[in-house]
């Protein structure tokens, strides 16, 4: 799912010239991008083409094209022995049903990345972990004269689908979404605490209309934001923003009183490599997925993309600008989806966006969310 | 004869192969589609599973859909205004006689050539952005704070955005199309009534006007085949996921047909295809609308 030009792909050409260096066998790749993969990939298979092996998301490679891959519970077993991350293959597990059909490589958590120096300018000497701790943080920001959280338009469905999991679960945000439950209690009390946190001026000016990536360069990376809402591939998306030297920090969407999920429920995704069911190739392929995720090219992935380690064998190798997340991610149990599944239904999700981003810039009340999402129907 | 009827058909199937194989099979296809529930566009028939007219049921009844219809009439009614003025005037005045002609002409045409992708990121990172960009400058300069102020890019302010953008792009294209018009008519006429006292306004509008009206046709005919196929510029200004204010029948069609960006999501390319079968009956209705009421076979010229 990589363009040509990304730092992944050119890490995965590395690999693919070790492999045919080492083993001989020629391998054809194509970078189709992120659309090109989603819209060519199944009239490709369908239409007979030999690929014998791909990548995507490990929802959609499990998920939509479930169908097309072989199982890898045999030839895996030494792999995962000796590199497996166990929380990695549980993810891919389910994600395909309780059958390994994919490895997973180029691990992401998604919560809040923040600016270590504003912090410590502002005076916050600890990570919030409870809604409450992130209100305090953000009066001390305020105080500052420091922008507390900005966000971009391409991720603002976290924000509502974060914090309606927390206080009821993912189960039920799917349910919330795809049957327009927007009477369901939780969704007044989210929308009460996102208009609490904008009548504070918590949130910055520009987040009603940040067009992705103007948030996480213009104010985040340029540092006039404390906060954003994003995942770990922010530090290799806006390194030439950034610099070397910013200090960076992460802490997971913070518990919120009297929920059902607490910050060890969170979103972390990856994408996966998964071989065709009628490849002729499997073991070659499956030798290639070797040199592409574990050991030396691992750590290329770590080095280049600044992407968390896949290899266990690796785990103490992380990036500098993401030591802070280790402690998050192994401490996080249950895994969500994209957004919480806030996005499962496409004929609500545009609404879902403008309404929050509304919200957040502090122009529509609570009330007024609820009620545009229930005339958003179903 | 017989020899004649032989190199007819000789020359004519290959061209009536390609037409058929891709553009009559793909349109009987994308109509049969739109009866159906289908999960993969490229399934085979087996896969599909009937459902009469609730596809289009369905999409009459979905508020985001109706939504986008609208964004659509309103990018083709008020853009196509905008654009077809503005390159018209533009095309009066190069065929004026000023000087420089060919530059003008090259400059206005410029925004056509260059990518979609690099002129809406010149606009939204650029031009709209509310820190440093083109219009808070220039407002900031000139005194007026308040709209200086304007997040140009919010859910009140975003469509129009969108829209400006579009139409700053689109006017060479249609300019073009003007001046091969005006270009057509013979300038005996014009010298005629300048003789006669006629100034440049009132050659405009006895002269130009009525002579241009094929050319008007095809202006509203193309513009209104573009319109209809607007997808590039409202992702490029909503990003990975759809906006209300941005969204239109192209991107609602491309979600339903190949799932949403980030989550994985239920497809029906049977819902798409009804999109683009409701989508052809639009142009089909506008291009009727338009030779009906616009008679050109009075004119010779």
């Amino acid at each position: 799912m990589w363009d040509a030009a990304e730092p992944q792909a050119k890490v995965i050409q590395d690999a693919i010239a070790q492999y045919t260096k080492d083993t001989g066998v020629q391998v054809d790749v194509e970078f189709k991008g992120r659309t090109g993969i989603r819209e060519g990939l199944e009239p490709a298979l369908e239409a007979g083409q030999h690929i014998d092996m791909f990548d995507e998301d490990v929802n959609r490679v499990n998920g939509t094209w479930g169908k097309y891959l072989l199982s890898l519970e045999d030839m895996a077993k030494d792999y995962e022995a000796a590199y497996g991350n166990a929380t990695l293959f549980s993810i891919a597990r389910t994600a395909a049903g309780g059958t390994l059909k994919s490895i997973p490589y180029q691990p992401s958590i998604f919560g809040f990345m923040y600016n270590k120096d504003l912090f410590d300018k502002a005076g916050i000497t600890a990570a919030p972990t409870t809604w409450a701790e992130l209100d305090a943080a953000c009066a001390k920001l305020v105080a500052a004269g420091i922008t507390p959280i900005t966000a971009d338009d391409a991720y603002m469905t976290n924000f509502t689908g974060y914090h309606l999991a927390r206080l009821v679960g993912q189960d039920m945000v799917k349910e919330i979404v795809t049957n327009g439950e927007w009477d369901n209690p939780a969704v007044l009390t989210m929308a009460n605490d996102f208009a609490d946190f904008a009548s504070k001026g918590y949130f910055s000016k520009s987040i009603a209309s940040n067009v992705y990536p103007a948030g996480q360069n213009q104010e985040f990376g340029a540092g006039d934001a404390a906060m954003i809402i994003c995942g770990t591939w922010l530090p290799n998306e806006i390194k030439d923003v950034t610099g070397d030297s910013f200090n960076w920090g992460y802490f997971n969407y913070p518990t919120v009183d009297g929920g059902k999920d607490d910050n060890t429920a969170n979103n972390i995704s990856n994408q996966v490599l998964a071989i065709e069911k009628d490849s002729k190739l499997s073991k070659e392929a499956f030798q290639l997925i070797t040199y592409i995720t574990t050991g030396t090219y691992d750590k290329e992935m770590v080095t280049e993309a600044l992407s968390i380690p896949t290899d266990k064998a690796n785990s103490d190798a992380w990036p500098k600008q993401l030591t802070t997340v280790k402690t998050f991610f192994d401490a996080t149990k249950t895994y969500y989806d994209w957004a919480c599944d806030v996005e499962a239904n496409n004929n609500v999700t545009p609404a879902i966006k403008e309404n929050t981003t509304n919200l957040l810039a502090g122009t529509i009340t609570a009330e007024k969310f609820v009620e545009n999402m229930k005339a958003a129907g179903k | 004869m017989n020899k004649n009827r032989k190199f007819i058909i000789g020359f004519l199937a290959p061209a009536v192969i390609m037409f058929i194989l891709v553009f009559l099979y793909p349109i009987i296809r994308t109509l049969m589609m739109s009866f159906f529930k289908i999960d993969s566009v490229t399934g085979g028939i087996e896969t599909w599973k009937f459902e009469g007219l609730s596809n289009y049921q369905a999409l009459i009844t979905t508020p985001v859909f109706q939504t986008s219809m609208w964004n659509l009439f309103r990018i083709w009614f008020f853009g196509g205004i905008i654009v077809l003025s503005f390159s018209l005037l533009l095309a009066v005045i190069l065929t004026s006689g000023i000087r420089f002609k060919k530059f003008f002409r090259a400059v206005i045409y410029l925004p056509n050539i260059v990518s979609a992708v690099a002129l809406a990121t010149m606009w939204l990172q650029y031009v709209y952005s509310s820190k440093f960009g083109l219009l808070t400058t220039f407002f900031n300069a000139i005194g007026l704070k308040s709209a200086a102020a304007t997040q140009w890019l919010d859910s009140g302010h975003k469509f129009r955005a969108l829209l400006l953008a579009y139409c700053f792009g689109m006017i060479g294209y249609h300019m073009l199309i003007w001046l091969s018009g005006i270009e057509r008519i013979s300038p005996d006429l014009f010298e005629a009534a300048h003789i006669d006292g006629a100034n440049k306004p009132q050659q405009f509008w006895y002269i130009t006007r009525p002579l241009l009206k094929g050319i008007f046709k095809t202006n509203i005919t193309m513009w209104s085949v573009t319109s209809v196929a607007f997808f590039v510029w409202s992702q490029l200004f909503s990003t990975v996921t759809a906006d209300t204010q941005t969204i239109v029948p192209m991107v609602y069609m491309y979600m339903q047909t190949f799932g949403a960006g980030n989550t994985v999501t239920e497809r029906n390319a049977g819902l798409g295809a009804a999109v683009g079968v409701i989508l052809c009956i639009c142009v089909i209705v506008i291009f009727t609308l338009t030779n009906r009421l616009i008679k050109e076979d009075d004119l010779e010229f």
